[in-house]
C-alpha cells in the first residue's frame, strides 16, 4: 500500500471541527475538576468528621474504576432511573470526577507541604481560619501543583478520547468516521497519534512556562 | 502587664517548663537566655498561644491565653518574631507586612499600606517594599519579619531567636533595629543566645534551666558576682558562652 496523506485533505475541516470539541470538553473539565479537586483535597485535609471519610471514599472510588465503566454509567446507565444528561454534558462532568480525585491528590499534596511556621505565624498574628486558608494555604498549595494539576490536563486529553465511545465525536471520534469513509485506517491513525502527542507536548511546555512564571518569587527560596 | 504564673508545659514524659513565673511590665526589656533545650522558645510559644499549657496560667493585659475566647484579644496584645522568619513566600515584603493589619484590624488598606511603607522605611527598607522573600536576604526578611510584628502595634514583642539563623552582618542589622525599638520604649521579651546584646538592652535578664526559671534578675545585678553569677549554673553557661 501507498503512505498517502493527501487523501486526508478534503476531511481536514471535519477533523479539526472534532479537536475543537476535544479542546472545549478538556477545558471545561479542567475547571470542574481542579474546583472539585480543590473542594475535596480541603475535605481531606479538615480534621475529621464526614466530610473527611467522604472525600476518601470518592477519591478511593473514582481511582479504582475504569474511566470507560464510569462513563457508561452516566450515559447509559442514568437514564435507566430517569436521569438524561446529552453526550457533552456526560463527558465534561464524567472527565471533572474523575479528574477531581487525581487533582485533589495533587493539591492535597500542596497543602501537607506548606511549612508549618508560615501557618504559625497567620495564626498568631489573629488571621482566622478562612483567611488563613484563601489568602495563604490555597495560593501556595497551587502553585506548587502547577505541574501535577498538568499531568492530570494531560491524562484528561488522552482519556477525552474515549467519550467516542458516547457518540461524542472528538478527535478520536471524528478519526474513526474518516477512517471509514476514505478506507484508509494507516493515514487516518498515523495523523491522531502525531496530533494527540503534540497537543499534549504543547500543553506540557505551556504548563513548565505557567509554573516557572508563579513560581519566580519563589525560586531560591531556603525552604 | 504580661503575666507568667507557674506555668507548666510538657511533651510526653518530658517536662519542659516546670513552674515558670515571670512579670513583664510596660516598657521593659526582658531577655530570656540559657542553653538549648532549656524551653526557652516553648515559653514564647506558650505566650503566644502556639502551646496550650498543662498548668498554670499566662494573661496578656489581663486576657488569659487559655480561654479560647480571650485568646484573640491576648494576641492583639502581642508581637512574634520567630527564628526562621516565616513569612509568607507568595506575597510581597508589603503585603506580607499589610495583611493581618487590613483582614484582622480592619484598617482601610491605603491606611495599612502607608504605616507599612514608613515601617520598611524605620528598616532601611523602603525600595524593598514590592521584593518577595525569597528576593530578600536574612537579614532583610528578619527585618521584614519585625515588620510585619510590629504593624500589628503590639503591646508587646516576642522575639524567638531572631538571629540564630543569621550570619554576624545579617545579625548586627537585625540587632541595631532591636536596640533602636527598645530606645523608645518597645516592651520585648527577647529570647536569645546574645548574651552582649542582651546586656546592653535589657532591663531585666532571666535564666532558664531544665525548663525551671533559676535567675530573674535585673540586669547589672544578672552580671555581678554576687548576683547571677553566684549560680553556678550561670557562671558555667556565661563562661562557655563566651568561649565559643
Amino acid at each position: 500500500m501507498r503512505f498517502d496523506l493527501s487523501v486526508l485533505v478534503p476531511h481536514l475541516g471535519f477533523l479539526a471541527s472534532g479537536a475543537m470539541l476535544t479542546a472545549a470538553v478538556c477545558g471545561l473539565a479542567l475547571v470542574g475538576s481542579v474546583v472539585l479537586g480543590m473542594a475535596v483535597a480541603i475535605a481531606r485535609t479538615s480534621s475529621g468528621g464526614w466530610a473527611r471519610r467522604a472525600a476518601y471514599a470518592y477519591v478511593d472510588l473514582f481511582r479504582n474504576v475504569p474511566f470507560i465503566v464510569q462513563l457508561f454509567f452516566f450515559y447509559y446507565g442514568l437514564p435507566e432511573i430517569g436521569i438524561y444528561i446529552d453526550a457533552f454534558t456526560t463527558g465534561v462532568i464524567a472527565l471533572s470526577i474523575a479528574g477531581g480525585a487525581y487533582a485533589s491528590d495533587a493539591i492535597r499534596a500542596g497543602i501537607l507541604a506548606i511549612d508549618n511556621g508560615i501557618l504559625e505565624a497567620a495564626e498568631v498574628s489573629g488571621l482566622s481560619k478562612r483567611v488563613t486558608f484563601t489568602r495563604i494555604v490555597l495560593p501556595i498549595a497551587l502553585r506548587t501543583s502547577v505541574r501535577p494539576l498538568g499531568s492530570v490536563l494531560i491524562n484528561m486529553i488522552l482519556t477525552s478520547s474515549i467519550l467516542s465511545t458516547i457518540t461524542l465525536n472528538e478527535l478520536t471520534g471524528q478519526a474513526k468516521i474518516v477512517a471509514s469513509d476514505t478506507f484508509r485506517p494507516f493515514e487516518v491513525y498515523f495523523v491522531l497519534l502525531v496530533v494527540y502527542a503534540a497537543l499534549t507536548y504543547l500543553v506540557s511546555i505551556g504548563i513548565a512556562l505557567l509554573h516557572r512564571r508563579l513560581n519566580r518569587d519563589l525560586m531560591g527560596q531556603v525552604s | 502587664m504580661l503575666n507568667v504564673e507557674n506555668v507548666r508545659k510538657t511533651f510526653g514524659a518530658v517536662t519542659v517548663l516546670d513552674g515558670v513565673n515571670l512579670t513583664v511590665k510596660p516598657g521593659e526589656v526582658v531577655s530570656v537566655l540559657g542553653s538549648s533545650g532549656s524551653g526557652k522558645s516553648t515559653l514564647i510559644r506558650c505566650i503566644n498561644g502556639l502551646e496550650r499549657l498543662d498548668g498554670g496560667r499566662i494573661t496578656v493585659d489581663g486576657f488569659d491565653v487559655s480561654r479560647p475566647k480571650e485568646l484573640a484579644e491576648a494576641r492583639k496584645r502581642s508581637g512574634t518574631v520567630f527564628q526562621l522568619f516565616n513569612l509568607y513566600p507568595h506575597m510581597t515584603a508589603l503585603r506580607n507586612i499589610t495583611l493581618a493589619p487590613i483582614e484582622v484590624l480592619k484598617r482601610p488598606k491605603a491606611e495599612a499600606e502607608a504605616e507599612g511603607r514608613a515601617l520598611l522605611a524605620s528598616v532601611g527598607l523602603e525600595d524593598r517594599a514590592d521584593a518577595y522573600p525569597a528576593q530578600l536576604s536574612g537579614g532583610q526578611r528578619q527585618r521584614v519579619g519585625i515588620c510585619r510584628a510590629l504593624a500589628m502595634k503590639p503591646s508587646y514583642l516576642l522575639l524567638d531567636e531572631v538571629t540564630s539563623a543569621l550570619d554576624p552582618e545579617m545579625t548586627a542589622e537585625v540587632l541595631n533595629i532591636l536596640a533602636k525599638l527598645a530606645g523608645n520604649g518597645t516592651t520585648m521579651v527577647f529570647v536569645t543566645h546574645e548574651i552582649e546584646f542582651a546586656r546592653q538592652i535589657s532591663d531585666r535578664i532571666v535564666f532558664l534551666e531544665k525548663g525551671v526559671l533559676l535567675v530573674d534578675l535585673p540586669t547589672r545585678d544578672f552580671f555581678a558576682q554576687d548576683g547571677g553569677l553566684a549560680q553556678p549554673r550561670v557562671a558555667q553557661f556565661l563562661s562557655k558562652m563566651r568561649k565559643d
